[in-house]
């Protein structure tokens, strides 16, 4: 029988073509940069047990996981609320995998590993909030959304889950969004258009901030 | 029209999709066929105040019991519905 060997490629590798997209001549209005390679478990409380579940994350990262739409950084990872009991852990380097949340977790919590189903796009720039605003229903003013806040929500008809991290060094806002693998190349596109104007930076990061 | 998903607030109808009516109750095991027949097929066509469930399948994948008037589409409650989330299970 053939070896197989399983290589993971990002889902946006020919989509994504780093460098500038767009109107040219000035600063580009926004930065997209994918994300990749990166852990991503869901996690989903049983029937009954979203108290027990709530104990026991909270022993694992050191902080309550969210239990309303919100994204709540951790020392090494990301706790995105994903539905009624239930969350994302996002993190890199196999800090928080199947394998070492599953003695912390799995009593309380059915776990799932999405590492691979999904993308994983951050937007940024000065005219990030005024593109989004094109693709999203959510009001992402500032006031309404800030730091920390995350909506499960659809961008063209695709389901995304969208939250706004820590801001840039140079205090820009930072939204990211984690797509279905198979629909991010779908949502790349219309989100190129819709930047198209503002000019855009592209690139890809192994780096999750 | 709009609804206000009690887990993540309020969103366009485009991120809902419509079931029907939340009111029928499956019959019991052992019930006549007519129940059966009733339960499966037979609807009312209300012209006002309805009680329906909804799926916010574009945004958290709840099931949702919404109160809605079918002739001013005003909508005047909406509840998880039974089983929706761990927390809300049915007891
Ligand atoms: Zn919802």
């Amino acid at each position: 029988m053939a070896d197989f060997s399983w290589g993971s490629r990002s889902p946006l590798e020919h989509a994504l073509v780093a460098g500038a997209h767009g109107a040219r001549g000035t600063e580009a209005g926004v930065s997209l940069t994918e994300i990749r390679d990166f852990d991503l478990i869901q996690v989903m409380a049983r029937r009954g047990q979203a108290a027990e579940l709530a104990k026991a994350a909270k022993a694992r990262f050191g902080v309550a996981a969210p239990n309303a739409p919100k994204a709540v950084q951790t020392s090494d990872a990301i706790l995105i609320w994903s539905g009624p009991d239930q969350f994302f852990v996002l993190s890199k380097g196999g800090k928080h995998t199947m394998q070492t949340l599953a003695p912390a977790l799995s009593g309380p919590a059915s776990l799932s590993d999405q590492s691979h189903a999904r993308a994983l796009i951050n937007i940024a720039g000065s005219k990030a909030r005024i593109m989004l605003a094109k693709l999203s229903s959510i009001d992402l003013h500032p006031e309404v959304f800030p730091i920390g806040s995350a909506a499960a929500t659809s961008m063209d008809h695709t389901s995304v889950t969208l939250w706004r991290g820590d801001d840039r060094p140079d205090g820009q806002a930072v939204f990211s969004l984690l797509v279905f693998a198979t629909f991010a190349e779908s949502l790349w596109h219309t989100m190129l258009d819709a930047a198209a104007e503002y000019g855009v930076e592209i690139s890809h990061s192994e780096e999750l901030a | 029209m709009r609804i206000v998903c009690p887990f993540c607030g309020e969103r366009e109808l485009g991120e809902f999709t419509y079931l029907g009516d939340a009111k029928p109750v499956r019959p019991v095991a052992g019930a006549s066929e007519d129940e059966v027949f009733d339960y499966v097929y037979l609807r009312d066509n209300v012209a006002g105040e309805t009680s329906e469930h909804w799926y916010h399948g574009g945004g958290c994948r709840a099931w949702l019991k919404v109160a809605r008037n079918t002739l001013t589409h005003e909508i005047s409650a909406v509840e998880p519905a039974a089983g929706a989330g761990a927390r809300q299970a049915v007891k």
